[in-house]
């Protein structure tokens, strides 16, 4: 028998933490709604195949079968099903979701992180131009600015410039296939001796420092701008500036960093990515980007997306919870409900005290460190 | 500023990372008194933590430790996400199919291998188009094909005395192992500057290790 234990990954959330949660669910929510997002809810349960485009080391999915033995998975991700309501629903473009509940993710066992993580997010969808990434960065960092969460650093990325630099590399195909894994893992003793045939070449001062690529903005443009002219970056290099100088005007104490050195954080990413912490967060705040190729997993014709997503647990673990205010529990007979009421509505923090008996209110009022309204004057008696 | 931790696996590993840590500058008195101490914080830069080596990536992946100092066989038992940046050269050894000389790694049966790393065994039999059994064991693993437990073991040797004073012989050379330093994906952003020139330090004290090295042999 197992009916006194939790699955491996899970937990039960009460009091001030579930509360907390909801709070910042519902800031988040209407947030999102003032902003004219409409609401998007899909099912837990999907397919297997809906999430076939997703990298499956991170999202290892929990996975049963219908009835006809088809392989069905509690979601892992919640963009991949919003891809697949809009190829399959005929929705008019351009159109904007927002969207909040749990995703699930098989982690190692007894490692002590959870395998259900609650998100809320937003995809706009069917616009082409960068107004939409930037509405996306205007609500990740609003959000957080709501969430009084300070220091917040922000990352930007690119999920093509890795691949447009390589292409210009004078290497044969298998090394340079090499060279961009080393410097995805960060493998730096590989990325060097793989690197050593450029040391003579133009690259040469930029390869050096390429997996030391993100930080600082502008000390991650210098070491761009010591590249020679590549006809195909110019585009990615401008939209990146011109996102650093729009949060820097909107969000004047939020760190703009910038990172050139990491892959695509899936492979239907198309432009711009970027993500959110704090100098003391253990995960990101928040994730999002650019995805045009989306839709291609279910349809033949591109469409335009891009989103993001708040990691709710995450903004959870950076709200100060609030102190336990006293409660004021009151005590009251059968008879006098309409006055409990009364009294109820007239009070914060206040509930009533189910119990028969004035002694036992007492003894609950002393036990929670409540305040005891008595209705039925039973102490004056 | 606040300190980086650092979870460095103990015995063999930190006995060989510590003059390396110690040439890169930092203070490790305190590792080499510990007594029983886990935690050492004499240099003010950095908290270090003992731990044991498959748990350097629990702390490592939870982020409740900024940099693990572990061995590449333990990385690639549990599958590491986090970016193992620099390649130390102590903790070289080497992991390998050994079993009794009687052993026919040609025969046609399902073989049972006895091995401390059961993922690492797995892959490379399938590597090698192969299924086999595997039984897990937490060590002493030579006696496992002496006992007739197994038919032979995959380990790590560094110098092969253990396996020649035990009667064991190598069928095949695996992956090599040495000592890795691993960031965690996030710490890297957040304490950019610090780690890098930590990474540039243990580097070079590295680099001067093997030189050393070859100048005695």
């Amino acid at each position: 028998m197992k009916n006194k234990n939790l699955p491996s990954g899970t937990r039960d959330e009460f009091g001030t933490e579930a509360e907390v949660k909801e709070t910042i669910q519902n800031k988040l929510f209407q947030g999102f709604r003032r902003r004219g997002f409409r609401k998007l809810t899909t099912p837990v349960l999907e397919y297997s195949d809906v999430f076939q485009p997703l990298n499956a080391e991170n999202y290892r999915p929990y996975q049963l079968l219908d009835e006809q033995g088809e392989p069905l998975v509690l979601r892992p991700d919640l963009t991949l099903p919003v891809a697949r309501v809009m190829s399959t629903t005929g929705i008019e473009l351009p159109v904007k979701w927002y969207y909040g509940g749990d995703v699930f993710r098989v982690k190692k066992q007894l490692s002590g992180s959870y395998n259900q993580l609650t998100q809320a997010g937003i995809e706009i969808v069917g616009y082409k131009g960068l107004k939409a990434d930037w509405e996306c960065l205007e609500v990740a960092l609003a959000g957080c600015r709501d969430m009084a969460i300070e220091n917040v650093t922000i990352e930007l990325s690119h999920a093509k410039f890795v691949d447009v630099l390589i292409d210009q590399l004078d290497l044969p195909e298998p090394t340079k296939a090499g060279l961009k894994q080393a410097l995805f893992a960060k493998d730096l003793s590989k990325y060097n001796q793989l690197a050593q045939p450029l040391a003579e070449t133009p690259f040469s001062s930029f390869i050096n420092e390429w997996p030391w690529l993100f930080g600082n903005f502008d000390e991650v443009m210098k070491v761009v701008d010591t590249l020679p002219p590549i006809e195909e970056l110019k585009g990615i290099v401008n939209h990146l500036k011109s996102t650093a100088a729009f949060i820097q005007q909107l969000f004047p104490k939020v760190n703009v960093t910038l990172d050139l050195s990491i892959p695509s954080p899936q492979s239907y990413y198309t432009g711009m990515a970027f993500r959110g912490f704090t100098d003391k967060s253990s995960g990101y705040l928040f994730s999002g980007g650019r995805y045009d190729d989306l839709l291609t997993n279910f349809q033949n014709v591109k469409t335009s997306a891009v989103g993001v997503a708040f990691d709710v647990d995450a903004l959870v673990e950076r709200t100060s919870f609030p102190d336990d205010t006293p409660t004021t529990l009151i005590f009251f007979e059968d008879d006098q409900w309409q006055e409990a009421e009364a009294a109820l509505s007239k009070f914060a923090n206040a509930t009533l005290c189910l119990t028969d008996d004035f002694e036992d209110a007492k003894r609950l009022a002393a036990s929670t460190n409540s305040q005891l309204i008595d209705l039925t004057k039973a102490g004056e008696k | 500023m606040e300190r980086i931790k650092i979870a460095l696996t103990k015995g063999r590993t930190e006995d060989q990372v510590v003059p390396l840590l110690e040439a890169a500058g930092i203070n490790c008195e305190g590792i080499r008194n510990k007594q029983r101490r886990l935690i050492f914080d004499e240099d003010p830069r950095y908290e270090i933590i003992l731990v044991k080596g498959p748990d350097v990536l629990t702390y490592l992946n939870s982020g409740s430790v900024q940099i693990g100092i572990v061995g590449s066989d333990i990385l690639a038992e549990q599958e590491n996400f986090q970016y193992a940046m620099l390649d130390l050269n102590v903790g070289k050894c080497r992991f390998v199919l050994a079993s009794t000389k009687d052993f026919n790694p040609q025969a046609h049966r399902r073989k049972i291998i006895a091995t401390k790393y059961p993922n690492i065994t797995k892959r490379y039999f399938q590597g090698i188009g192969e299924d086999v059994e595997i039984i897990k064991i937490e060590g002493s693993v030579e006696l496992a094909p002496l006992i007739g437990l197994a038919d032979a073991i995959v380990d790590i040797v560094e110098t092969g005395n253990t396996l020649r004073e035990n009667n064991l012989q190598v069928f095949a050379k695996l992956q090599p192992v040495n000592t890795k330093v691993v960031v965690n994906r996030l710490a890297l952003r957040q304490y950019q500057p610090q780690i890098k020139s930590l990474i540039a330090s243990l580097a070079k004290a590295d680099d001067q290790l093997i030189q050393s090295k070859l100048i005695k042999e």
